[in-house]
């Protein structure tokens, strides 16, 4: 029970070479647990201080707050990493991962029980076992320093460690993206600038979009940016054709 | 640089496919490790496990209370455990505190009368003689560890200890008296096996409190 088997591996696998990517890029990974706050230190910690000597210090920070996206907004870069340990329903790491996109962040989202919405997170790693008992009992735990075993062995191959080229490394969720789509990109509102615009962040930096087709907008909205313009408001409960 | 440090490396490689398979497999081998130590271990432990709690259900019936402690991702293991007593997925919750959780407290001790004493003195300033330690401690040797657990037998509290490595210090320590051992030299897969035995732990006791219950 709470096994990784062969799929499980596989997606460790990938998680695990995207994140030295990451790592190798400058990146830096975030860790959120709203339920289980213990689980964001142990995979920081499991970074930034390797247990095992000679295997190198990685930047890694576990995010306790009783809002995590104020604190994250601030503080995480294009090209970093977010790693959400939950339950697949927690609507705060729903939230986060789906405003990680328009921060440029790869997301990982680790967790047992019902499964997440399929696209919830770019790299998602299971179990089914339920996660009450998955939380406390090892089997979440061994996820996350799988991730880490296989994240170090990534760094002796140098070679595979270059960023794969822009139609490799955009994984386009349900919003598409600008670069290998042209059906939009998510951006969150930074501010309201003036009548009929915003300025708004995106994976790719800031810019300011017009704002006349989807009305009153407020700081923190999510919107789904096409051709310069706001298109569509997007929640965290946005459904398959907001997109 | 890393060609200098490792020259075996192969910097031109550009084919992924045979990493992530090797990657995958050894996700799996290590998936079936840590599972087959826990087992072992959950076997191993079974009356120790059940002794522990049999005394722990006792004190809780009392009002007695649970600290935790531990170090790094010992420290994240016992705030689990804690956490899994005080707030569990079901059952009824128990009083339980982690002593890593505050790091005002623990700089404040830790800066004023050093590391070694920063969960002793905890235990010091809350504990009473119906209440239990449980430490945490992958190498059994961790100083502030065994500290906390001497200065917790002092006080008359139930005394515990979760170590791996075939048990080190701890496992012979006179002031530990329930001793719960992961024999495995491998951290992580410890760390998996500790919290088995801390599940399996709080559903022992919440299993002996429904049967005094049920008288």
């Amino acid at each position: 029970v709470g096994g990784i088997d062969a799929d499980a591996g596989g997606d460790l696998a990938r998680a695990a070479l995207a994140l030295a990517r990451r790592f190798a890029a400058g990146g830096t990974m975030w860790c959120v647990a709203p339920a289980w706050p213990e689980h964001a230190r142990h995979v920081a910690v499991e970074f930034v201080h390797p247990v095992i000597v000679g295997a190198r210090a990685l930047p890694a920070v576990s995010v306790e707050d009783a809002d995590p996206i104020g604190r994250l907004r601030s503080l995480v870069r294009a090209g970093d990493v977010l790693v959400a340990v939950s339950g697949g329903d927690d609507p705060i790491v729903v939230d986060l991962l789906l405003r990680a996109e328009a921060w440029g962040l790869m997301t990982v989202w680790i967790g047992a029980g019902a499964r997440p919405v399929p696209g919830g997170a770019d790299h998602v790693l299971w179990t089914d076992t339920e996660s009450g008992a998955a939380a406390h009992d090892g089997t979440v735990v061994l996820r996350y320093h799988v991730l880490w075993e296989l994240t170090h062995v990534c760094f002796e191959h140098p070679g595979l460690l270059a960023e794969p080229a822009a139609d490799e490394a955009c994984a386009p969720r349900d919003s598409g993206c600008i670069t290998c789509a042209d059906e939009g990109h998510l951006a969150e509102v930074v501010v309201l600038a003036g009548k009929g615009e915003a300025q708004v962040r995106t994976a790719r930096g800031s810019e300011t979009v017009d704002t006349s087709v989807v009305g009153a907008l407020h700081p923190g909205d999510l919107v789904l940016v096409h051709g310069g313009s706001a298109i569509a408001v997007v929640g965290a409960e946005r459904d398959g054709d907001a997109g | 640089m890393s060609d200098f440090l490792y020259p075996f490396l192969d910097a031109a490689e550009r084919d992924a496919d045979p990493l992530l398979a090797d990657l995958a497999r050894s996700a799996v081998a290590k998936s079936d490790n840590s599972h087959m130590l826990r087992a072992t271990t959950l076997e191993r432990a079974e009356g120790r496990l059940h002794a522990l709690a049999a005394a722990m259900a006792e004190r809780f019936e009392a009002g007695g209370r649970l600290f935790t402690f531990g170090n790094g991702g010992s420290s994240t293991d016992s705030s689990s455990l804690a956490a899994l007593f005080a707030r569990p997925p079901w059952g009824r919750p128990l009083p339980a505190r982690c002593l890593v959780d505050d790091p005002a407290v623990l700089t404040a001790l830790a800066n004023d009368v050093g590391f070694e004493l920063v969960f002793s003195r905890q235990l010091i300033a809350h504990a009473t003689d119906g209440d239990i330690a449980i430490g945490l401690s992958t190498s059994g040797g961790s100083a502030n560890v065994l500290r906390a657990l001497t200065e917790a037998r002092a006080r008359g509290l139930v005394t515990a200890g979760l170590s791996g490595y075939g048990g080190g210090e701890m496992a012979r320590h006179p002031d530990v008296q329930h001793r719960l051992v992961v024999e495995s030299d491998s951290v992580h897969r410890i760390q998996e096996t500790q919290a088995a035995l801390a599940f399996a732990l709080w559903t022992a006791v919440q299993v002996v409190l429904d049967e005094a219950d049920r008288g």
